[in-house]
């Protein structure tokens, strides 16, 4: 063979990204429609993904603070089968423990007892949750929602705050007594006398029927009649809430607690494990906007398709003259695939200013659904929903979203650049 | 040695359920720097011969030979570096990369060739000065003529160095001066650059230019002629 037949062509980078651009604003029209198209519909997908995860962010953030923090330390088994005998004995220990790990966030000792509310009117079951200090998260949550009465003051052994519908149903008000009745695990059952200070009203039903807030001394009093002692300061979990900038760390925090804390007696639990069903309500509205989410891809790709498909039908007889000159089939799959990327890419920051530009407008100012939830907001899985959300996207959101239309447009763009490959030059020339 | 050595070239095609034989038996030598013409009626296998010694069309039969190598035996992307480095091509109409000035068709094949930039510039200016297109270099096929779109082919075909540039009617769409005006720059540039044509046309004003003249008729050649001509400059 001639020694220079050894020798191959080469198509630039440059010259190919020349030839790309210049192809495709061939048709200006028609490349800013289908790029608008894109982008309208890239921005709604932002933005329809942003209000999920806002209001998904909205309700666990309020489903922490309401529940029982971003990370829980309780008895073994104690999710399973709940009941008052289990308890972390030597609370005083763990909460050194805990202490000495520095968490940037706060760390709250509770008491959870399944106990008889009653009154000389009626009795309920109720879940009394003894709070240790004022500036737990729950407080901060339900003071502002006090109805009537006064908030419990610090070393009040006797006060209580039940909620409205519990209030409603054992006919009490502010200043009446309440007696907690527990059972105890031998069988016995034990008492202790609550005096109502105040009463809230949460628009959670699982809070306001069934939850009396009080000191951790009057709850403790019951694990005392379990045999506790009281000087190790038992509890039966540790609420612990992170600080914003820990929360991306979750896991790794769960790790060090974990390592701490953890023996056959005591497990750590992030917030997920403790809300299963909350995260699985979640997985399953994230499927709506994953449909949506499809919905606008198939839009991409059929828009980016028919572009590039058209524009490249329309230049058979070109693509005949350069594959004449001695470009390979190689170079003209490069060449039309490579329009593709520069569409994908047009279509994606076009998309990124639409959708990310609605999207910051709307994550300042919120979305008022007051006229749809009301003024509560929407409540499901024992939390609520702010009715004025704020979009929210998170860094792994938009790597996600920007991969995922970037791949969309790619792959849109393989059989017009098959179809420009496969031309035959001397077909081609013929058209 | 010749630089094109067709022999035995036949081409059939199948058109429904006929058997069309396009070239029968075409036994051909063109040597180095020859101005040679393809002439003959409408369906004669003017194109057909152009495209198999072009590498563009491969042959039923028969083998052809460039400069020492089969390309009948090339594979595809064989054919493609071989049509780059040693052809270069004109076509009847809408030989330009629409989206590229004169000046950058002219250099595409260059680029594609591995030249250095400078040097595609300089060859690509050279030859555009040489067929009068300097000044609307930057202007895009659109904004060119028909006769100036092919005088940019020529250019790009010569500025590639090639060892063979084939013409398929180069002339069909242009007026007679402009027609006349092109052959005059190809004939002149075939001499000064020692590039061997080949072109097809069934123009008698554009065969008269021709120091060759190759007829074909119903895919044979009937007759192969060789004239003199003074050459014009």
């Amino acid at each position: 063979m001639n020694k220079q037949l050894i020798k191959h062509g080469h198509l630039p980078f440059l010259m190919l990204l020349k030839l790309a651009w210049r192809n495709l604003w061939r048709h200006r029209k028609r490349t800013l429609i289908t790029l608008s198209s894109i982008a309208i519909g890239f921005g709604l997908a932002v933005l329809s993904i942003g209000i999920g995860d806002g209001s998904h962010n909205s309700m666990i953030r309020n489903a922490i603070k309401l529940g029982e923090g971003h990370l829980t330390v309780q008895p073994r088994g104690y999710i399973e089968a709940p009941a008052n005998h289990k308890y972390l004995a030597d609370g005083l220990a763990l909460s050194k423990k805990l202490a000495s790990l520095n968490l940037a966030g706060s760390i709250e000792p509770r008491i959870s007892l399944q106990v008889l509310a009653s009154t000389a009117n009626n009795s309920v079951g109720a879940a009394l949750e003894g709070l240790s200090s004022a500036s737990d998260p729950r407080v901060d949550m339900l003071k502002p929602q006090l109805l009537k009465g006064v908030w419990l003051k610090a070393d009040d052994a006797r006060g209580i705050v039940i909620g409205a519908g519990m209030a409603s149903k054992l006919k009490a008000k502010v200043g009446s007594k309440v007696v907690l009745m527990a059972g105890k695990k031998g069988g016995d059952s034990q008492a202790q006398l609550g005096r109502v200070r105040g009463i809230f009203k949460s628009h959670v039903p699982e809070m306001d029927d069934y939850l009396i807030l009080g000191d951790i001394q009057l709850a403790r009093r019951f694990l005392q009649g379990e045999g506790a002692d009281v000087i190790k300061q038992p509890v039966t979990r540790f609420a612990i809430f992170l600080n914003d900038s820990e929360i991306s760390s979750l896991n790794i925090i769960k790790a060090k607690i974990k390592s701490a804390v953890e023996s056959d007696q005591v497990i750590a639990m992030d917030w997920q494990e403790m809300m299963p069903q909350l995260v699985q309500f979640i997985a399953i509205d994230d499927a709506g906007n994953y449909v949506f989410l499809l919905l606008i891809l198939i839009m991409v790709i059929f828009g980016v398709l028919n572009t590039v498909l058209m524009s490249v039908l329309e230049r058979t007889r070109e693509f005949g003259l350069l594959r004449a000159l001695g470009l390979s089939k190689r170079h003209l799959l490069t060449l039309v695939f490579c329009e593709s990327f520069i569409m994908g890419l047009l279509a994606i920051v076009v998309g990124w200013i639409a959708g990310g530009g609605v999207h910051f407008w709307f994550s300042q100012d919120g979305i008022d659904f007051t006229a749809i939830m009301g003024e509560e907001g929407t409540i499901m899985m024992g939390t609520f929903m702010d009715p004025i959300v704020y979009p929210e996207l998170s860094w792994d959101r938009i790597t996600q979203l920007t991969t995922i239309i970037f791949i969309a447009t790619l792959s849109s763009g393989i059989y017009p650049a098959i179809k420009a490959a496969r031309v035959t030059p001397v077909e081609a020339l013929r058209t | 040695m010749a630089l094109l050595t067709l022999q035995g070239i036949s081409k059939r095609y199948q058109q429904g359920e006929l058997e069309v034989n396009a070239l029968s038996d075409i036994n051909l030598t063109v040597e180095e720097g020859e101005f040679a013409a393809l002439v003959g009626p409408s369906g004669s296998g003017k194109t057909t011969l152009l495209n198999i010694i072009g590498g563009l069309d491969s042959p039923t039969q028969g083998t052809t030979r460039l400069n020492g190598t089969d390309i009948t035996t090339l594979k595809e992307a064989q054919l493609s570096d071989f049509r780059l480095f040693q052809l270069g091509f004109v076509f009847q109409s809408y030989n330009l990369v629409p989206v590229l000035s004169a000046l950058e068709n002219v250099e595409l094949v260059m680029v594609l060739q591995g030249k250095h930039k400078n040097e595609c510039r300089q060859r690509a200016e050279h030859y555009l000065e040489l067929v009068g297109l300097k000044d609307i270099m930057h202007r895009r096929p659109s904004a060119l003529s028909g006769g100036q779109q092919q005088r940019v082919a020529v250019a790009r075909a010569l500025a590639a160095g090639p060892r063979l540039v084939l013409a398929d009617e180069p002339t069909a769409n242009l007026d007679s001066e402009n027609a006349t005006a092109l052959l005059d720059i190809m004939h002149t540039l075939s001499h000064e650059e020692k590039t061997t044509f080949i072109f097809s046309t069934h123009d008698p004003r554009v065969m008269d230019r021709a120091e060759r003249i190759i007829t074909l008729q119903d895919g044979k050649i009937v007759s192969d002629e060789r004239h003199h001509h003074e050459h014009k400059t």
